[in-house]
């Protein structure tokens, strides 16, 4: 089969510990060169289609794969968690992996490292520790690995999920010049589409069963199925921003009131070290902020801005090296676990570290129950779209259903204080309204809810904004 | 001087536990035993750049000679427990403290261009040491959620252990997911099918380097000398 050709003939695949497949005897193929932008709701089998590709169903990832998956030539794929990607402490061995692999000379490698380090931005030099990386740093460095490698299949998952809208253009282009320049195949999964369209020749449509429900150019896209596809959950150029979903505020009413935070003159150090150097980060730099109740906090700023140790520091997870958090009393961060619990819930960036459970409804219902409290986990989880799923363990769901049930598990307990670090990343439409509809929804029931987002629509719908640059307050 | 170990090749660096693990059997009696423990001690004075990376491993190092000691002892060995003592020190120190500077990455290719080592080993054997520096971060993150979901282990001992056990069944499944998940990502960069794989920096033997194996050797041979000597 010619190099960067793609084609799947009959496949269906049942993750382990499924009942049913995601996808379910789909037909495709993408010939040499050809630009697709894979879009679909939230679970419709979306990366389960480039992991195929990767050789990784059935082999890396259990389960049970039938029917035909063929491509020609290198394929190179950018994972949807960014720090899967990282195979070398500092940032230019880690890009140079891919140009080992393949046995360039020494200059060569070189060459392509600096050329992908510098496409997608990041200029901190080869000897920078890929371990100080912030979330969207580590997603241009996977695209760089990529990139470097030249495949004639180039297959990115939610590449600028993590991404500001500046560092989400500077990858797009380093996408469309390397993609231009090499003549490879592309295949892109996206919730946000309109960015990519001008850059693709071809949309492939997933609904909620893994079927092909549209596979058109782009133009014809946007024209004859906006509506018919907003209303599956795809994120159509031209449509309003979805209406967040009005939530029953006895649901996420605080137990006990909160205070407001304040934060005042906040630094933190972060620090990765090893015997043979360090890496400072400073995350933070003389920030104050106020989380009142009752209101709805935008944390907004571009990747590596401090965001996610703001809310940290907030919630009394993150120790500041100097200034300090006041308003609950005693202080946050001096409390024990139960106490702590009683009045936070967070939404870690990487909602897997915080799953305890074996199913997703013991998953929102055990943080209520070692309180003592009450969760209604049913309506919560209709709420979000996951009461299907309420059996399933947590491990087995998808990248944003996993980031919704982190949302429950930060809300069900009603805390007085709801963190959210990039809530909506991952979402489709209606997805996307439930999440925000939480989010609002626990504002107005009375708690103070901090939101760390690149997404611009849930900026709109807070009631405050806390801009950071490089760890200041702008 | 004192910042000479962290440019020595990581091939040196594993040599000075290879010769302490070696030399570690001539310790027979309390000159060889006083003789070699004084001889790293020395060594790592000049030569090492902190102090407290290696008394942390003297420490852990030192549990297990007393453990040592004591059965010695138990068996109705008196006299020869310090010299057993000393023997585990002298075996085990020296590479649990030089293991630290190793760079996996420069291990790999020193691994790869000298001693021939298959590159497919050697790769995945980095990737595989540079993500154990992840640990501390992931083990923080696991902290960090199972307190802020009222899952920390409070005051009593007891949980303290159940927290432990949670803790590490959350590392043991965090690490194998993250496994699968790196394994993907790897293949998908052309590791899947890599012959012929070349090396982004060379492995270069220095002066500095044979200067390294000399001394490794040297420490080795201490409690051999002082034997002779005696």
């Amino acid at each position: 089969m010619p190099d960067g050709e793609i084609r799947y003939r009959g496949f269906t695949w049942r993750p382990l510990g499924r009942r049913l497949p995601v996808v379910t005897g789909l037909d495709l193929t993408i010939g040499p060169g050809e630009r697709v932008l894979l879009a679909g709701p939230s679970g419709a089998g979306k990366s389960t289609l480039l992991h195929a590709l990767v050789g990784a169903l059935g082999t890396t990832l259990g389960g049970e794969l039938s029917g035909t998956v063929e491509v020609g030539g290198r394929v190179g794929l950018v994972p949807q968690q960014p720090g899967d990607a990282v195979v070398a402490e500092t940032i230019g061995r880690d890009v140079a992996f891919g140009p080992e692999n393949v046995g360039l000379s020494r200059d060569e490698i070189w060459r392509r490292v600096d050329a992908a380090l510098d496409a997608v931005g990041l200029h901190q030099g080869r000897a920078h520790r890929t371990s100080a990386l912030s979330g969207g740093e580590l997603q241009r460095l996977a695209l760089a690995g990529v990139l470097a490698l030249r495949p004639d299949v180039v297959l990115l998952d939610e590449p600028t999920s993590m991404l500001d809208v500046d560092h989400a253009r500077s990858v797009r282009d380093a996408v469309r010049e390397t993609v231009a320049s090499s003549g490879s195949t592309l295949v892109v999964v996206e919730h946000h589409l309109e960015p990519w369209l001008d850059m693709v020749d071809r949309v492939v449509v997933l609904d909620r069963d893994g079927a092909v429900v549209a596979d058109v150019h782009p133009d014809a896209f946007v024209r004859d199925h906006r509506d018919a596809l907003g209303d599956l959950g795809v994120w159509m150029p031209g449509l309003p921003s979805p209406v967040p979903v009005t939530v029953d505020p006895d649901l996420l009413r605080p137990v006990t009131p909160p205070p407001a935070l304040t934060a005042r003159g906040v630094d933190a150090v972060l620090r990765s070290r090893s015997l043979r150097g360090a890496t400072q980060t400073r995350a933070l730099n003389g920030v104050d902020a106020v989380v009142e109740p009752g209101r709805l906090t935008a944390l907004t700023g571009p990747s590596g801005a401090g965001k996610s140790t703001l809310l940290a520091v907030l919630g009394g997870l993150v120790r500041p090296t100097s200034g300090g958090v006041t308003g609950p009393e005693p202080p946050l961060h001096r409390r024990r676990s139960a106490a702590l619990a009683a009045d936070v819930g967070w939404v870690p960036q990487i909602a897997e570290h915080g799953f305890v459970a074996t199913t997703v409804r013991d998953e929102v219902t055990r943080t209520a129950d070692r309180l003592g409290r009450v969760a209604d986990a049913e309506a919560l989880l209709a709420l979000l779209g996951l009461e299907h799923l309420a059996g399933a363990h947590p491990y087995r769901l998808s990248g944003g259903e996993q980031r919704r049930l982190s949302l429950l598990t930060a809300v069900a307990h009603r805390p007085g204080l709801v963190l959210l670090d990039e809530p909506t990343v991952g979402q489709d439409r209606g997805t996307w309204a439930a999440v925000a509809g939480v989010a609002v929804a626990a504002a107005a029931a009375g708690a103070g809810v901090a939101v760390s987002t690149h997404d611009s629509d849930l900026v709109a719908l807070s009631d405050a904004q806390i801009a950071l640059r490089q760890g200041v307050r702008q | 001087m004192r910042g000479a170990v962290t440019r020595l090749n990581p091939l040196v660096l594993m040599s000075f536990g290879v010769a302490s693990l070696l030399g570690s059997f001539a310790v027979r009696d309390a000159s060889s035993a006083v003789a070699a423990v004084l001889a790293y001690a020395v060594a790592a004075v000049v030569f090492l750049p902190s102090w407290r990376y290696p008394l942390l491993c003297l420490a852990l190092c030192g549990v297990s000679a007393v453990l040592v000691a004591v059965s010695a002892w138990r068996l109705g060995n008196g006299d020869h427990a310090p010299v057993a003592a000393a023997r585990i020190l002298v075996l085990a120190w020296p590479g649990s403290v030089m293991i630290g500077f190793v760079d996996p990455s420069a291990l790999g290719d020193h691994a790869a261009q000298r001693l021939r080592v298959p590159a497919r080993f050697v790769a995945s054997f980095v990737a595989v040491v540079q993500r154990m520096t992840d640990f501390s971060a992931t083990w923080q993150q696991l902290d960090r959620t199972r307190r802020v979901r009222a899952m920390g282990p409070g005051r009593n001992p007891l949980a303290w252990v159940r927290h432990a056990g949670s803790m590490t069944f959350g590392m043991l499944a965090s690490s194998l997911r993250g496994a699968g998940r790196m394994s993907i990502a790897m293949d998908a960069r052309g590791f899947a099918t890599a012959s012929g794989r070349t090396w982004a920096l060379p492995a270069p033997w220095t002066r500095l380097d044979s200067a390294g194996l000399v001394v490794a050797v040297a420490l080795g041979a201490v409690p051999a000398i002082a034997r002779l000597a005696t």
